[in-house]
């Protein structure tokens, strides 16, 4: 698959062909992988007749498979019902039908509401420059600045923690010193098992006037007095960049190192051989080879950048920041839930779902496109 | 055994097109290896330096992650007044152990404890259960509707109805004010799904094959065949929803309002924070201990609960570290 | 086989993890045994006893922080062993009150008893409140706590009253000891050291924290800790802000109207925000803040740092409504032993000139009929739930809700006076035994002033006798050289009857972003947009951003130029318009 490119080594075209048509997941050894498809198809063959005795050994699945929509149906599908409540102006009556059934609808207000167009005309009609419009809209219209802040911190984090965690698994398993490895190894999950209560509370600590960065900075005479580093704009987006590598760079690293170690040792081999450097067997043979699994986390990921942020923002925001702190799913809280507008919280749901459709089918295809196996 | 294949297959593709003779004979490959140390050797100087920025690279990546968790646990063994100074970094500087008196002594910690335990252990196994079989089923390559189950399942990772309908459901369901709120509701979760499929996918069909010819059903193959090769991954998942549960407040918040007696530790945690101040700092009853426990604060309770909420999570991990570099795995590659 | 290893090892791993959590669990519940067997309630109230299975548990939420009891607790069962019923309190927590009455609302998962704050209005127009009318008239003591015109102020749309407000009800003759309100609060042992001056402006009040903070940058506690002091802090964070954003009002002489200053004769409406009072406050802030005497934490910092900071007596001065910090404050400083240092606060009632009267105080009950205590539809037995309601307010429960058992939390002297000795007070200030004996059902109805026995008050803190015994040294020296024998006099403001439309803050806080409901003369839509509450949220945000700025800013004048264009931009005259509709309604409605 993705050591077509690759100087090195040369494998054939056409088994790696397969290799990409096998499934999500693929690779188990070239040939493994071909004769496995030769049993796919032949079998696919086979069920195409739909034999009875295959029927009844399939009626297990079928249950089973069967229970398990009944419980995405309840769970996931039957809330959807409730984004009737978005073109409503939602009331709660005693009972949620009697709700449903008596609020009154207003159409796509709720949405207009959120989205403010207006406010982007006016001020596009006043300036006639589109930018500066943008920027009057981020700055009226709160909905607009939310979207922009939640896109913003989930594509900071997506990159930052994506790029550490490939750094820190191709380091580490460069390390040959067995149990210095396993240490390091150990620490970096460690931080991954607390909650974010705790991790906002030490991230407190820490940045505090008595906290140990202000007395570095101290130290070095880079600041006098301690830094508030919470009360500057800013440095909001870093630092939660920073709290999300902090906690999660080890764990997400766990699967970039899994990869790594599948990767046939004969290769760095043969590239020592040819008298590749380290860096250049990384670049060679070490980034090809995890590429699927970076590519396909990646397709995954895109489609949760709208959900990257909730707790950090809301137990670490406070007024001066708010403008850059505040996300999507802050604003449901606060306008949805907190003042009681349940049809405006909705709405925001609904973009949200829609948006993250829509990146997943995008990045989905463009994986496709580049050779690489995407997600469905 | 893949591997083994695998690297074979290499191998002899790396034969093919560099020796330019399929088969090397043992002289040559000698030579070749031969060859590969002394092009290590000359490479010795950008060696050597890779090595030693990549060490500094760890020591500092193992520093910053590991200093603040020792920084708390010195925190929440230090006198909470002399805290107020600053200046504590890996020890404490006046020991003091009124920090844990003051978490041990409320009510609501050991009741949120027991919800805590109970809920992780209960919820963990009927997740991975449920997981398991659901990515049992997908796996199948035979089975009808795989690829449409599949793409029902991912469609919910991205897709919901919001807070107030799901609130809505759960009360009519009558899981609002109950314990299994914990565990029902959150049991499947496509991604958890995906690594399993990903994992069972991967393993031999000849298996499924033979115990077919044999006579088995797909359940005698589940439980047989399929999941005692999946150990690593049932691992790694049942690792994944344990901190999962373990480190949930929300749902405690949002569905067990009423309902203290099904609190759990990390909504304790958020209560403490929020009311360790109020309870004026002390935990004592007589007024001496009363008087000698004001040496407690926001900070160095906050460190003790925190100490005490991450050393249980902490201590299941080393029991199944060891099969994470080979359970974990998704579209790509594995071992 | 393998597989149920491991299983057993992960199980192992966890128990053994509950086992360390729990192991302490032993010692904690030797402290204090709650024993509901022997309750001393028989001899009280002489009335039978409840037979236990006859006890029925009602749940109730406060939008408010606050401690749960102690399952078991002692006072809880002889409450409920007399009236038949038990209600577990839950509260606030991670959330604000607004969410939390939101997803109660949403979710339907409603307690029997319910004080939702600011989202009472909601939980009526949902149909979730059972009206009292009808109990009302069949319990006498529910009826007796509000006289027909104050209760008509809670009829909602239908006509029908839905809650009653609990606090700030004055039974018999009022006692007034305490200063509950908002005011510039230093400790005595500022104004000790420098021989109790007056203060009457900001200039002295900052002056003499700062000649005190340069005397005394750190101070020794009794610990012999060595604790840093903080002259000045407020705080910044949500709607605990108005320690921060409101003072401009009361520097004018005016009551806290909250939202806005109603000029007094002629009923207009100002804006509080930007009268030039409001630029000098922030003037002197900002210059207090460059002189480096206001906390440098205090635009982050969180409500229990805050209350930390003042527990542990760092910080000199602040601007606070004596219930957001002083219940929890006080019993601290107490215990840690820092009341005998003087760490202990009064209230001060600063003008901008010094020269006007001040109204800080409110005398006389301030009536907030936006919120207060309810039952809930979902509560299946809603008479037994009034019945409760009103058999707390009896003298003898309401006696053990606030004083506790007698010979056990207090004493009775030969003249029928209640005092405690000071083990009992100390008692009281530990939170331990508050949890597991004391019950107060602190949101439910009761009431201030004196007891039906004409001699005790109804709380132990309006107790004559009780407040000066419970006053530490260096406060009973302060009161004594102010001449003072209450807080409300250190504030010195005008006794006066209030206005007909005080306080306003009972109707911004209703404003929401769209309408509600369907105007009943037509001006306005169902679910339109409400300009008023739209300008009133954008006022806060751009508030909770600038006031900070303001006073951490360089060049003062260029940012308050600055916050005056964000403040403009959210159209404040939309709200004031509306404020003054509502004055005027308020005028007439009186009339």
């Amino acid at each position: 698959m993705a050591y077509e490119n690759d100087q090195n080594v040369n494998i054939e075209e056409s088994e790696s062909n397969q290799a990409s048509n096998a499934s999500a997941g693929t690779g188990s050894g070239a040939s493994n992988v071909a004769r496995k498809n030769d049993y796919y198809e032949k079998s696919l063959k086979k069920s195409k007749k739909l034999s009875k005795g295959e029927l009844k050994r399939q009626a297990v699945l079928l249950i089973l498979g069967g229970i398990f929509v009944v419980y995405g149906l309840v769970f996931y599908y039957l809330p959807l019902l409730g984004w009737v409540m978005a073109f409503q102006n939602f009331k709660t009556k005693k009972n949620f039908w009697e709700s449903i059934s008596k609020s009154k609808f207003v159409g796509l207000g709720k949405f207009k509401f959120l989205f403010q167009l207006g406010t982007l005309k006016e001020s596009f009609e006043e300036t006639h420059n589109i930018f500066k419009s943008i920027k009057a809209w981020i700055d009226q219209a709160d909905f607009i600045r939310t979207i922009r802040n939640t896109f913003g911190m989930g594509a900071l984090n997506l990159v930052s923690s994506t790029v550490m965690a490939i750094l820190f698994a191709i380091l580490l398993n460069e390390v040959k010193n067995k149990y210095g490895k396993k240490f390091v190894q150990t620490v970096s999950y460690l931080p991954h098992f607390l909650s974010w209560i705790i991790v906002t509370g030490i991230l407190r600590d820490v940045l505090s006037s008595t906290g140990i960065v202000n007395d570095i900075l101290r130290l070095f005479h880079i600041v006098d007095d301690s830094y508030n580093f919470f009360m500057h704009p800013l440095w909001f987006w870093p630092i939660v960049a920073l709290s999300n590598i902090w906690k999660e760079t080890g764990w997400n690293a766990i699967i970039y190192l899994a990869a790594i170690t599948a990767i046939d040792p004969c290769l760095y081999e043969a590239a020592e051989i040819d008298g590749a450097g380290r860096l250049n067997k990384i670049r060679y043979i070490t980034l090809p080879g995890i590429a699927p699994t970076i590519i396909i986390l990646l397709v995954m990921n895109i489609g949760n950048v709208l959900n990257a942020g909730f707790e950090v923002q809301y137990l670490l925001g406070n007024g001066l920041v708010q403008k850059v702190s505040q996300t999507i799913d802050i604003y449901v809280l606060q306008w949805g839930i907190g003042k009681g507008d349940f049809s405006l919280g909705t709405a925001a749901g609904i973009f949200k779902s829609v948006v993250a459709i829509a990146l997943i089918a995008i990045s989905n295809t463009i994986a496709k496109k580049s050779g690489q196996s995407g997600l469905f | 055994m893949s591997i083994n294949k695998k690297n074979d297959e290499f191998a002899l593709n790396y034969g093919a097109t560099h020796g330019g003779e399929s088969d090397l004979t043992a002289d040559e490959i000698k030579r070749l290896k031969r060859m590969a140390k002394k092009n290590t050797k000359r490479m010795d100087a950008g060696g050597w330096a890779f090595v030693i920025i990549n060490t500094i690279f760890l020591v500092v990546f193992t520093v910053i992650t590991l200093y603040p968790i020792l920084n708390t646990v010195a925190y929440s063994f230090n006198d909470g007044l002399d805290a107020l100074r600053g200046g504590i970094y890996l020890l404490p500087r006046k020991i003091s152990f009124e920090s844990y008196k003051t978490v041990f002594n409320m009510h609501g910690f050991l009741v949120g404890a027991k919800i805590t335990v109970f809920r992780t252990l209960l919820g963990t196994l009927t997740s991975l259960i449920a997981n398991a079989l659901l990515a049992f089923v997908i796996s199948r390559r035979r089975f009808l509707f795989r690829s449409s189950l599949s793409l029902f399942w991912v469609i919910t990772m991205y897709v919901n109805g919001g807070m107030v309908p799901v609130m809505v459901l759960y009360k009519y369901l009558g899981l609002t004010g109950s314990f299994w709120v914990y565990v029902v509701p959150g049991m499947i979760s496509a991604f958890n799904v995906m690594v399993l499929r990903t994992y069972m996918e991967d393993l031999p069909d000849e298996l499924e094959e033979s115990a077919q010819l044999d006579g088995a059903g797909y359940l005698t193959i589940f439980l047989r065949i399929i999941s005692p090769l999946c150990k690593p991954v049932y691992a790694t998942i049942a690792l994944f929803v344990a901190v999962w549960q373990w480190n949930s407040w929300f749902d405690a918040m949002l569905y067990n309002r009423l309902k203290p007696e099904y609190t759990t530790l990390q909504y304790e945690l958020m209560k403490l924070l929020s009311s360790v101040s109020k309870q004026g700092g002390n935990a004592g009853t007589s007024a001496t201990q009363a008087a000698a426990s004001t040496q407690v604060t926001t900070v160095s309770v906050r460190s003790a609960a925190s100490v005490v909420t991450m050393v249980p999570i902490i201590c299941v991990y080393p029991f199944l570290q060891r099969y994470f570099v080979t359970g974990l795995t998704i579209g790509g590659v594995k071992g | 086989m393998k597989m149920k290893k491991f299983i057993a090892l992960g199980m192992a791993g966890m128990l053994s993890a509950a086992t360390l959590v729990g192991c302490d669990k032993g010692g904690s519940t030797g402290t204090v045994t709650p024993d509901p067997g022997t309750p001393s309630g028989g001899e009280e109230g002489g009335d039978a006893t409840v037979a236990a299975e006859d006890i029925i548990d009602f749940t109730m939420f406060a939008s408010m922080e606050g401690s749960e009891l102690n399952p078991g607790n002692e006072i809880q069962e002889i409450i409920a062993q007399k009236t038949g019923v038990r209600v577990k309190e839950t509260w606030l927590s991670g959330q604000t009150a607004e969410e939390a009455v939101g997803s109660i609302i949403a979710s339907g998962d409603l307690p029997d008893f319910i004080d939702g704050g600011n989202g009472m209005t909601d939980l009526y127009s949902a149909g979730l409140l059972v009206p009292w009318d009808e109990y009302l008239e069949k319990y006498p003591n529910l009826k007796e706590m509000y006289t027909d015109v104050e209760w008509d102020t809670f009829r909602q749309s239908d006509g029908k009253i839905y809650w009653a407000n609990v606090f700030n009800n004055t039974y018999g003759e009022p006692r007034p000891t305490g200063h509950n309100d908002e005011a510039f609060w230093i400790q005595v042992r500022v104004l000790e050291e420098y021989g109790y001056p007056e203060i009457k402006t900001m200039d002295e009040y900052f002056d003499i924290l700062e000649k005190y903070y340069n005397d005394h940058p750190s101070f020794t506690d009794p610990t012999g800790a060595d604790v840093p002091i903080i002259p000045y802090t407020v705080q910044a964070k949500d709607w605990l802000y108005f320690g921060l954003e409101n003072p401009p009002q009361f520097l004018d002489g005016y009551p806290n109207d909250g939202s806005v200053i109603v000029e007094k004769g002629t009923g207009k409406v100002i804006d509080y925000n930007t009268t030039p009072t409001a630029e000098a406050y922030f003037k002197k802030l900002n210059e207090a803040w460059n002189k480096g005497l206001i906390d440098s934490e205090f635009a982050t910092q969180d409500h229990e740092t805050y209350i930390q900071k003042l527990s542990k007596g760092q910080v000199l001065g602040m601007v606070d409504q004596n219930w957001d910090f002083n219940y929890d404050v006080q019993p601290a400083l107490k215990t840690a032993g820092l009341d005998a240092l003087g760490c202990e606060y009064v209230p001060l009632g600063l003008t901008i000139d010094g020269k006007r009267d001040n109204r800080w105080h409110t005398y006389g009950d301030t009536l907030n009929s936006s919120s207060g205590c309810a039952v809930t539809t979902s509560c299946e037995d809603p008479d037994r739930a009034f019945k409760f309601l009103s058999d707390i307010l009896e003298q003898d429960i309401h006696d053990l809700r606030y004083w506790g058992i007698k010979d056990v939390d207090y004493l009775v002297d030969e003249d029928g006076l209640y005092y405690r000795t000071q083990e009992m007070r100390d008692k009281q200030n530990d939170p331990q035994y508050k949890a597991s004996h004391m019950c107060p059902y602190s949101y439910m109805p009761q009431w201030l002033g004196t007891s039906r026995d004409g001699k005790n008050a109804m709380q132990p803190q309006e107790q004559g006798s009780e407040f000066r015994s419970g006053l530490s040294e260096p406060l009973a020296k302060c009161f004594e050289a102010y001449g003072c024998d209450g807080y409300p006099d250190f504030i010195g403001s005008i006794v006066e009857v209030n206005e007909p439309w005080f306080p306003m803050w009972s109707y911004s806080n209703e404003l929401k972003p769209t309408h509600p409901s369907d105007d009943p003369d037509g001006q306005w839509a169902e679910g339109d947009d409400w300009p008023a509450g739209i300008a009133w949220q954008k006022m806060g945000d751009v508030k909770h951003e600038w006031l900070p700025k303001v006073v951490m800013a360089k060049d003062f004048d260029s940012e308050w130029g600055k916050y005056m264009d964000a403040y403009n931009a959210c159209k404040p005259q939309d709200f004031l318009d509306d404020m003054q509709r509502e004055v005027n309604a308020r005028i007439e409605a009186a009339k």
